[in-house]
């Protein structure tokens, strides 16, 4: 079986024209050798690692410097998972404390973000604070941090100190007329400063910190939101703009907006891009930027695994009694990266080998088909069904096996069956699978397994703890050999 | 003359730091202005330092009570719609 990742050729459609899409292990490929080593185990920048490293965000930072209109700085929801909620404000003491907890507890936990609930650098004393006894209590812990931008140059020469190679600036748009759209205020030399105005000055302040962390050596990822009728069609440009400037990551991210956020485009009713909206202009940027397209939005004070949360496990009360010893921790976690580290390797190799075994196939001239994969890490099938909290979705063709994005297979609350709108927890995850042709899980159960396939959508529990790229190819290949792919089919689907 | 926190505040600290008289304090449940240093930052600032970055709407008064952000003034979102919005949640 053969298989490559692709992502040095085109996307079948979207103007993914010139190099790599998707951050996969294939596009780290194209990185020089010292990006790819600071990325390689970083969950949040690489997408082959986060199968493997987990992550961990301390809610040190609750002051903001701006008002973004997808943002309410009221809401403090456990049941919530989006950027800017946390449960529990912690001190630079505890966040120390959490951190290291964690790291004994979960030890392929390589990476401590700091993350909000406001912005880390709008609280620099809390910010710098953890940094500064995390690299010296905890030097094997990357260190990363993200922003609005608007404090950033003043920030990047202590940043440089702390052993910070990472840095996410969030950017919507390089237009004051698009920023005015989206941040009705910032906070700017001891005034409110509302409009276009508030929005040309955190433009600017945006771009020049981007320049310079990049003059000093420090790796950045661009986050945009995606808000369709205010910056849908402007992000392109916006990807172009932070590439030339050194940028190495653009991750475009669907606006989340609930009225029940009490948010401004929540309460408006402004929209979200629905996934194939997401994926279009994802294409788009494609052509000009490694894009990022594992991202979870995760909140500000997430950890574990990318799609987990394991928090509960680390609340204040529970870290208090817990004894850490470091050092005999730090032994542990280096033999453990090592391990992961070999196993990435060689699967690496194997898929390089596959690629080129692949490229040598005949090409098949069949369409290319979206399919859902329940994992839960390692980059194997190894998830039923009915316990996948998401999925996540690739697409294969000719050209080969790519990763696209992941799917939450509970979109809203959780305990109650049934929602407003009368849907069962059943019929909402297989509505989230729509355009999907195949479901590939370790297992499925009889329900499931008549209701998707009513809504066309195969059922497929035959590649558990098979590595996805080739369950997919293999799924793809049968779809191909029973006729399921001819043109002639795809030219009746349409017409239906 | 001085300003009032009082209990919509959320706890961001983002005005504390920025009190040219240092009249801000943490409490519980929420953070309060000591009236007696309070100067409204007047001979420092041209507008109050904790009412220009506070981000939550009617959190802090002036000495009549009056919100010196109103509701709307910085989400703007116009406060019959947000009135609309929660009513309908809670018919739910």
């Amino acid at each position: 079986m053969e298989l490559p990742v692709l992502n040095e050729t085109p996307a079948s459609k979207g103007g993914c024209s010139a190099g790599s899409c998707g951050s996969t292990d294939d596009q780290m490929n194209h990185l020089s050798e010292e990006i790819r080593a600071k990325v390689q185990n970083h969950p949040c920048y690489s997408e082959d690692a986060h199968h493997y490293f987990a992550r961990m965000h301390v809610a040190v930072a609750p002051a903001c410097n701006i008002q973004c209109h997808y943002c309410n700085r009221k809401y403090d929801c456990a049941n919530e998972s989006r950027p800017g909620v946390v449960s529990e404000l912690l001190t630079p003491d505890q966040a120390v404390k959490k951190t290291m907890a964690v790291a004994a507890n979960i030890p392929q936990m390589t990476v401590l973000g700091i993350a909000g609930p406001g912005d880390p650098l709008a609280n620099p004393e809390r910010t710098f604070d953890t940094f500064r006894r995390l690299s010296e209590d905890a030097p094997d812990i990357k260190l990363c941090v993200s922003t609005n931008g608007l404090a950033l140059p003043d920030s990047v020469e202590e940043l440089s100190k702390h052993n910070i190679d990472h840095v996410t600036i969030t950017i919507n748009c390089v237009d004051p007329e698009i920023g005015a759209k989206i941040y009705p205020w910032i906070f700017w030399e001891n005034r409110r400063i509302k409009g276009k105005k508030g929005a040309k000055i955190l433009i600017e302040q945006q771009q020049k910190g981007l320049e310079m962390l990049v003059a000093k050596g420090i790796l950045v990822k661009v986050n945009s939101v995606m808000i369709p009728g205010v910056n849908d069609k402007h992000l392109a440009e916006v990807s172009k703009i932070v590439k030339a400037k050194g940028a190495f990551l653009h991750n475009v991210m669907p606006l989340i907006a609930e009225a029940e956020h009490g948010t401004f485009y929540g309460v408006m009713g402004q929209r979200g891009p629905n996934a194939a909206e997401l994926q279009d202009l994802q294409d788009e940027c494609s052509g000009d930027m490694n894009m990022m397209r594992h991202c979870r939005q995760c909140r500000a004070d997430a950890v574990g695994l990318l799609g987990e949360d394991r928090g509960d496990e680390f609340t204040l009360d529970k870290i208090e009694t817990m004894e850490i010893d470091y050092q005999a921790a730090m032994e542990k976690r280096k033999v453990i990266h090592q391990a992961i580290e070999a196993e990435m390797n060689s699967k690496r190799e194997v898929k390089a080998e596959k690629a080129e075994q692949f490229a040598q196939e005949d090409k098949m001239t069949t369409r290319p088909v979206l399919m859902a994969v329940a994992t839960s890490g390692q980059g194997v099938i190894n998830v039923h069904f009915g316990h996948a909290k998401e999925f996540l979705i690739y697409e294969a063709s000719p050209d080969g096996v790519r990763f696209i994005s992941h799917r939450k297979a509970d979109q809203y609350c959780g305990g109650d069956t049934t929602c407003g709108d009368g849907e069962t927890v059943l019929q909402r995850t297989i509505h989230s699978l729509e355009g999907c042709e195949a479901v590939l899980c370790s297992k499925v159960g009889y329900e499931p397994w008549e209701m998707l396939e009513q809504a066309g959508i195969m059922p497929n529990g035959e590649h558990a703890m098979e590595p996805i790229e080739d369950a997919v190819m293999a799924v793809y290949k049968e779809m191909a050999q029973s006729g399921k792919l001819d043109e002639a089919e795809q030219a009746e689907r349409a017409v239906a | 003359m001085a300003l009032k926190i009082i209990e919509s505040c959320v706890n961001c600290f983002a005005c504390e730091p920025l009190c040219p008289s240092k009249a801000i304090y943490e409490a519980k449940p929420h953070f309060l202005i000591d009236p007696k240093k309070c100067t409204e930052c007047e001979g420092d600032f041209s507008v109050p330092q904790c009412a220009s970055i506070c981000p939550i709407e009617g959190a802090i008064l002036d000495m009549f009570g009056e919100a010196l952000n109103p509701p709307g003034s910085l989400t703007g979102i116009p406060p019959e719609k947000m009135a609309e919005a929660m009513a309908e949640l809670q018919a739910h």
